[in-house]
């Protein structure tokens, strides 16, 4: 494929259209589980893995306002208007990142999914024809690549290191794995996007994912599990209870005055 | 009381390529390769890292405090002191070899 979008503007006003979309879905998953893992600050299991997964949480956020910038350089509002102004209907998030914090385990098992899925996608956009967001994918992917290392220490030896421990990643697994699938909830967009060249098809980065993961899982002891129906529906604003909670916490501030300067 | 701590691993940080890998402080990890995970947000989310290295507190082997005259100097050596010569900063590592050349060309460093 030899398509090449040196700048936003280059892109045709449909194509636009599925980058805004695309985008949006990016940056509101890594807001919200940045949001769900700042929420261990203070309360981490021990004081080291507190600073960890509260720096990661750093990253995410990071990471959301990279992708909130690139869509208001496409049209949309402010970084921080996306981030904190909209309604939950309006948020492309999936459900996977809406979920309450849950255990350590849930925690760690809901972190390596979505990371894994994350590098795959930075991976892929790095190498896709549109070049900002190639640009920012390849600066994302260290931090990335860190968060998979932190993961996959932590899955291998809570896999199977104690019978507790085993019991609640297998239980935290089993629970996030359909929502982890629903990361790749198919849009009307995706056909447009991997014949541009910029984001492959969903089902093939989910194939990419589920061999990604596997082995990690297994070696970990764990079972991966099998026939399991995804948990569709937040690419299209429709969210679990949670959501709301969470913005509601999120969004307090902003709400008692939005043009508060810091 | 029965200790339910993890181990305690030693934590050595590097700036730049080159530059010696210094002590910075300690982390509690189950193993080296956790120890690694961890001390990266400890110790180098504040400034800039190129590599760590983690060693168990337990490999380490150190004098007694009570012993310490035996670094007192009972008549003036202060000409064995290479700080008096403009001399490059690892040549004038007190102990004499490149910390940069052990890290890069000693095959007993492990790495994850």
């Amino acid at each position: 494929m030899s398509l090449n979008y040196e700048n936003l503007a280059a892109l045709t006003p449909r194509l636009r259209e599925a980058v805004v979309n695309l985008l949006y879905r990016m940056a509101d998953d890594e807001l919200l589980i940045g949001h769900r893992d700042s929420e261990w600050t203070g309360h981490g299991p021990i004081l080291e893995a507190d600073i960890a997964v509260s720096s990661m949480a750093q990253d995410e956020m990071g990471h959301a306002q990279a992708y909130y910038q690139m869509l208001h350089e496409l049209g949309e509002a402010d970084p921080d208007t996306l981030a904190f102004g909209r309604k939950p209907r309006e948020y492309k998030c999936a459900a996977l990142v809406c979920l309450p914090k849950g255990d350590w385990a849930f925690t760690i098992v809901r972190q390596y999914l979505y990371d894994a899925a994350e590098m795959i996608r930075l991976t892929a956009f790095a190498a896709g024809s549109l070049r900002p967001l190639a640009q920012l994918a390849t600066k994302l992917r260290g931090e990335e690549k860190y968060h998979m290392m932190h993961g996959r220490g932590w899955v291998l030896r809570l896999g199977d290191s104690t019978p507790e421990s085993h019991e609640r990643m297998q239980a935290a697994l089993t629970q996030l794995y359909p929502y982890a699938m629903g990361l790749f909830e198919p849009t009307e967009y995706d056909e447009h996007l991997a014949q541009a060249g910029i984001c492959p098809r969903e089902d093939e980065l989910q194939r990419e994912w589920e061999s990604a993961v596997a082995p990690v899982l297994t070696e970990a002891g764990l079972k991966v599990p099998e026939h399991l129906e995804p948990v569709y529906g937040g690419r299209v604003g429709r969210h679990p209870a949670a959501l709301k909670e969470l913005l509601d916490s999120m969004q307090l501030v902003y709400k008692i005055d939005p043009g508060a300067k810091w | 009381m029965t200790d339910t701590q993890w181990p305690i691993f030693e934590v050595f940080h590097q700036q730049a390529r080159g530059e010696p890998h210094v002590h910075v402080g300690s982390i509690h990890a189950p193993d080296a390769e956790m120890a690694i995970i961890l001390a990266k947000e400890q110790y180098c989310r504040r400034q800039a890292c190129v590599n760590i290295w983690v060693v168990p507190a337990s490999a380490i082997t150190a004098t007694l405090y009570t012993d310490d005259d035996i670094f007192e100097r009972a008549t003036d050596k202060s000409y064995r002191e290479s700080w008096g010569y403009k001399t490059p900063k690892h040549v004038a590592m007190p102990h004499g070899d490149s910390p940069a050349q052990v890290a890069e060309s000693d095959s007993e460093v492990k790495h994850m």
